[in-house]
């Protein structure tokens, strides 16, 4: 062994040996320099969060000018407060007190104004506005000192993008995100900004910056954080709020004695499993202390909260009183409907595209009783308002009177609220259908609202996520009372939990440290099998995350970032289901197409589903970027003409929306399928514009399409909830039972919630890798449309019907043909079912193995 | 975050505790060392020479090759005297040194310069308590083995092509070269060491990461 080492090091020796220590015969070095300062960047995580903060707020200037205005409106919060409490003599102002002026008898503001001594004496002597004046002091200067810090660091920020990125920042505004991302990917090689790696990916900027929120969305998905409860009277509820997530994090992320020693590691004792309960008790005790902190800091808190949310919601309600009953997403919504490593834009995009619907949704529920309540009030209100305004108008003196200003306000008001109560006459209301809707842009709902749509259960759930902005800011306002209750009395029972939880779910990832192993979005590891990763997983029940986020992420991801290139495993499971995904809406396009000429209703009851007008759209410009050529778009444009023109009947607001869609892609359609040959011709059908937002947009539509599929086919696996309750269309119950068990193999299904033993009675196992289109049945005469490509037309069209089988009337007799030719199997579904819906039986597994068209009927 | 970290661990004895991190350490610093740069007029340097000389270590079969400089030794000897020293002689304990080379970075007026480190190398220390002569003869060797093992490791994750510090330029060159000694230039480094019972971090980072947190909010 010595001798070994012996003979390398002497040889080194010799090497050097030889080197005089002349000089002009020595080597000449030329130094490379450190002409970047962006190689070997200390603290990555922050770095990227503040590169994607500055993008975010449109550039530094922006972002400068809005922190300045913050501050500039707290010191003017505070002091007009202060002003309004101690500085006015409201008796001049209400005219219980006369002025004597010596020149006119008008009295103007600064008389109402006490003069300064007497103001300033009275703020000296009133203890509680010192005392507020204090909090809001510190409060300043920390933002004030927060701001210089701020200010030094993006900077930096900025001039990275200039000189780095070569992005200037008059033109970042115009930049979506995924083009910075992809220019950071491209300086990496050059600069090193991260050591570890020579490449850095998509994957691993996004874990950085949401390292955190990572952890919590996987932890409200594993329903570990403390926030449903079951207070008395109000029955369940989601308490969330922004001061809760903050103590959450402070206790989580930062705080002192947090379980991370820095941005990016986890302590390393809280990753042996040797101590824990050790380390819960201490994660315990530090929970009560700092519960005992807020409790003690409430009375500021909540006198802040309280300022704060006057002056920013009391001028909106004045303008437009109807806003406290408009709706916004939840904070509980937000993490509950997240994808694991989905940016906060990316995530308010979706959300925003999912308002219009859920508001329409929410607005279905109106109490019947409220209504005719609220048109009389409306009435009477009404009529005194129309009398005063009346009065006024003949003439202005009326105005003058006492409260007669004051009750045609408030008159106006309460007529808004009562308007809202009263649906609109003309608008028909199809649940079921606006939250497959919503569901196509939220991407994520528990499995029992399919087919519950209608019911007030669901709303109330629905409405956790979707809650009203009066709630939202009555739950800011209480939440400084609530929230240290919260963590003393529920988090701490939690301790053990948590510590159990970031010990199973940390992975360290090299070149990105601790990251929450479900960020790495590993079928493997966290699948869930009755969420399409059925044999490919290896999780048990605590591994898998719930409502199939696992999966679903993973499709996000790879569709909003088509550079990434993920482990091979994965890549087979994204092409495999974009493969599925787009045979299945073939087939879907290809019911529309033929359903369309004969029978109008049905083709409405389809389309009202929404999806598949997105999923034929989608097809439409799938089928160019798959090269198939202009054939695909022709047909995706004929399917959607057809579409178009017929659907207008519909009366359902859902399907004018779709039809606008529809329409207007159709119009487009038979000018690009010349070029339809690229995929950015392809999203040109949609937008009529070559830039990366097309992409973007193009991406979400796709993502929607998938999360729908996905949604379909975990229905159907789970043995298919039925839309038994759409009271529209009764008779289309049965299509909806008409569903298929893909892949049925693999081994009992572990979810707790539908638990299908299926393989003991299942002795087909179906390779998955045929995606089972599993032709049901077709009703209906097929006009056989001479640009399918013809070997996809029997199969697909068939199956279709059953993907979105739920949807369609029409297919009344195929569905109840399907259910004759399956298989018995009673057993297992009654089973299966739990007697939730005893009578429905489930669709037999795969008839891969059969001709499709020994089942279709007529 | 952003840099290198290498894990070493080895049981020694009590007295073989600073030759055992002598040679590690020299190790480390032999391969990260250079010699001293000569700027020319062109922005071009030329690189003087660095001498090694073999170190025999007394209560081990081991010999190591070390930077013939007396200045480096004495630096690096008078750090694992105060780890040995924090261990307390004799006793068992456990104990980590670790070996960190960083990088400074000129920032702008308000903050101080930053020292960013790109690899750290950690060196773990379990001190075991032999009874009698036999055993220690037989740790000697044993320890001798290991040594060498860790020696080829260190190699092993030297020759690998990984990130080092781009060569400077001669205004920079106090940015990554430690240019106080006058006959080699090794890469900026830093000693630290951690005694078992303290394992955690010190008070004055958790107050400094405290105040930062709460400005990064």
């Amino acid at each position: 062994m010595a001798a070994h080492f012996d003979t390398e090091y002497q040889r080194l020796e010799a090497s050097y040996s030889d080197s005089p220590p002349g000089e002009e015969n020595l080597l000449v070095h030329i130094p490379d320099g450190n002409k970047s300062p962006w190689h070997h960047i200390e603290n990555l995580d922050l770095f990227f969060q503040r590169v994607y903060n500055l993008h975010q707020k449109n550039g530094f200037t922006c972002m400068l000018l809005g922190e300045v205005f913050e501050l500039v409106q707290l010191l003017f919060v505070v002091g007009f407060t202060v002003f309004l409490a101690n500085c006015v003599d409201y008796d001049i102002l209400f005219a219980n007190k006369f002025v004597n002026h010596t020149d006119s008898s008008k009295v103007t503001l600064p008389d109402a104004f006490l003069p300064v001594d007497v103001c300033g004496a009275s703020i000296r002597d009133n203890v509680a506005v010192m005392f507020v004046l204090m909090i809001s002091g510190v409060f300043w200067l920390h933002r004030l000192i927060k701001f210089i810090y701020n200010v030094c660091c993006y900077w930096e920020i900025r001039s990275f993008y200039t000189n780095a990125l070569k992005m200037s920042m008059a033109e970042l505004p115009y930049f979506t995100w995924q083009e910075v991302q992809a220019r950071i990917v491209e300086i990496q090689k050059e600069h090193q900004i991260c050591i570890h790696k020579k490449e850095l990916t998509e994957l691993d900027i996004y874990h950085r910056i949401l390292r955190f929120k990572n952890y919590m969305v996987a932890m409200v998905n594993k329903s570990l954080l403390p926030v449903r409860f079951r207070p008395p009277l109000l029955g369940e509820s989601v308490f969330y709020t922004r001061g809760l997530k903050y103590n959450f994090e402070l206790i989580f992320f930062w705080g002192p004695g947090s379980l991370f020693e820095s941005e990016w590691s986890l302590k390393p004792q809280y990753k042996r499993g040797g101590n824990r309960l050790e380390l819960a008790d201490k994660l315990a005790s530090r929970i009560l202390w700092i519960g005992i902190a807020n409790l003690l800091l409430c009375p500021v808190v909540l006198v802040w909260q309280i300022l704060y949310a006057f002056f920013s919601y009391t001028e909106v309600i004045k303008r437009e009183p109807g806003s406290l009953g408009a709706r916004c997403w939840s904070l509980y919504g937000r993490c509950y409907l997240r994808h694991f490593n989905e940016l906060d834009h990316e995530l308010m995009s979706r959300l925003s595209k999912g308002y219009k619907a859920s508001s329409r949704y929410m607005n279905c529920f109106l109490s019947p009783l409220l209504t005719v309540v609220a048109k009389n009030v409306a009435f009477f209100a009404g009529s005194l308002l129309a009398v005063l305004i009346a009065l006024t108008i003949y003439d202005e003196d009326v105005l003058a009177v006492e409260h007669v200003l004051s009750s045609i306000t408030l008159l106006g008001v309460c007529i808004t609220v009562c308007r809202s109560f009263i649906p609109d006459k003309h608008l028909v209301y199809c649940p079921e259908q606006l939250l497959r809707l919503i569901l196509a842009h939220i991407h994520y709902m528990p499995d029992h609202w399919q087919g519950n749509a209608h019911r007030y259960e669901t709303r109330d759930q629905f409405s956790q996520l979707f809650q009203y902005k009066a709630v939202f800011i009555l739950e800011e306002l209480t939440s400084p009372l609530v929230t240290p209750f919260i963590l003393i009395f529920s988090l701490r029972r939690k301790s053990l939990e948590i510590i159990d939880f970031f010990r199973n779910f940390t992975v360290e990832v090299v070149g990105v440290g601790d990251t929450c192993s479900f960020a790495q979005m590993d079928i493997r590891q966290h699948g869930h099998p009755a969420w399409m990763s059925e044999g490919k997983t290896e999780a048990s029940i605590y591994q898998q995350a719930e409502d199939g986020k696992t999966e679903l992420s993973l499709m996000h991801f790879a569709i909003t970032n088509p550079q990434w290139q993920p482990p091979t495993e994965t890549t087979h499971f994204i092409s495999q289901l974009k493969e599925r995904v787009q045979r299945e809406t073939t087939g879907d396009r290809q019911t529309l197409t033929s359903l369309s000429g004969s029978e109008p209703r049905s083709l409405i009851a389809n389309f009202l589903a929404g999806p598949p007008s997105l999923a034929s759209l989608h097809l439409g410009r799938d089928g160019s970027l798959t090269d198939h050529g202009p054939v695909g778009v022709n047909d995706g444009a004929s399917a959607l003409r057809s579409l178009s023109v017929s659907s207008t009947r519909g009366s359902c607001s859902s399907a004018h929306r779709s039809a606008g869609h529809a329409s207007s892609a159709s119009r487009a359609m038979p000018g690009s399928s010349t070029d339809a040959r690229t995929a950015s011709s392809g999203s040109s059908v949609w937008e009529g514009q070559l830039t990366s937002l097309v992409l973007s947009e193009y991406a979400s539509t796709e993502m929607s399409i998938h999360a729908l599929y996905i949604h379909e086919l975990h229905k159907q696996q789970s043995g298919g909830e039925l839309s038994r309750h759409t009271w529209h269309r009764q008779d289309s119950d049965d299509s909806s039972d008409s569903v298929t068990e893909e892949g049925g193999s693999g081994g009992g299904n572990p979810n707790p919630r539908n638990l299908i033993p299926r393989s003991h009675t299942f002795p087909i196992s179906t390779p998955i890798s045929t995606p089972g289109p599993i032709p049901s049945s077709n009703s209906g005469p097929n006009p056989d449309r001479g640009t399918t490509p013809g070997q996809e037309v029997t199969p697909l069209q068939s199956n279709s019907q059953r993907r979105y089988g739920g949807n369609t009337d029409s297919v009344g007799p195929g569905g109840r043909v399907v259910r004759s030719a399956r298989v018995p199997m009673g057993g297992w579904a009654e089973e299966g079912r739990g007697g939730r819906h005893p009578d429905t039986v489930p669709e037999e597994g795969s008839e891969d193995d059969m001709p499709p068209n020994t089942h279709k009927v007529t | 975050m952003n840099c290198r970290s290498e894990a070493l661990e080895v049981s020694v004895e009590g007295r073989q505790v600073d030759e055992a991190m002598l040679a590690l350490l020299h190790t480390i610093l032999l391969h990260r060392s250079t010699g001293k740069f000569h700027y020319k007029k062109e922005g071009t340097y030329s690189i003087g020479t660095v001498g090694t000389q073999d170190i025999d270590c007394d209560f081990i079969d081991f010999s190591f090759v070390r930077v013939s400089s007396d200045e480096l030794d004495r630096a690096i000897r008078k750090a694992v005297g105060e780890f040995k020293d924090a261990m307390g002689n004799g006793m068992d304990g456990m104990g980590q040194i670790s070996l960190e080379f960083y990088q400074k970075k000129k920032s702008r007026w308000p903050f101080s310069d930053e020292c960013i480190p790109w690899e750290v190398w950690s060196i773990k220390v379990n001190v075991v308590n032999l009874a009698n002569e036999q055993e220690r003869q037989i740790c000697r060797e044993k320890v001798g083995e290991k040594l060498g093992e860790k020696v080829i490791n260190i190699v092993e994750v030297i020759n690998r092509h990984e990130y080092l510090p781009k060569m400077p330029t001669q205004s920079e060159v106090d940015n990554v070269f430690d240019t106080s000694l006058k006959d080699v230039q090794p890469y900026l480094y830093k000693i630290t060491f951690q005694i078992t019972d303290t394992l955690g971090t010190s008070v004055s980072t958790t107050m400094r990461r405290l105040i930062k947190d709460t400005l990064a909010l």
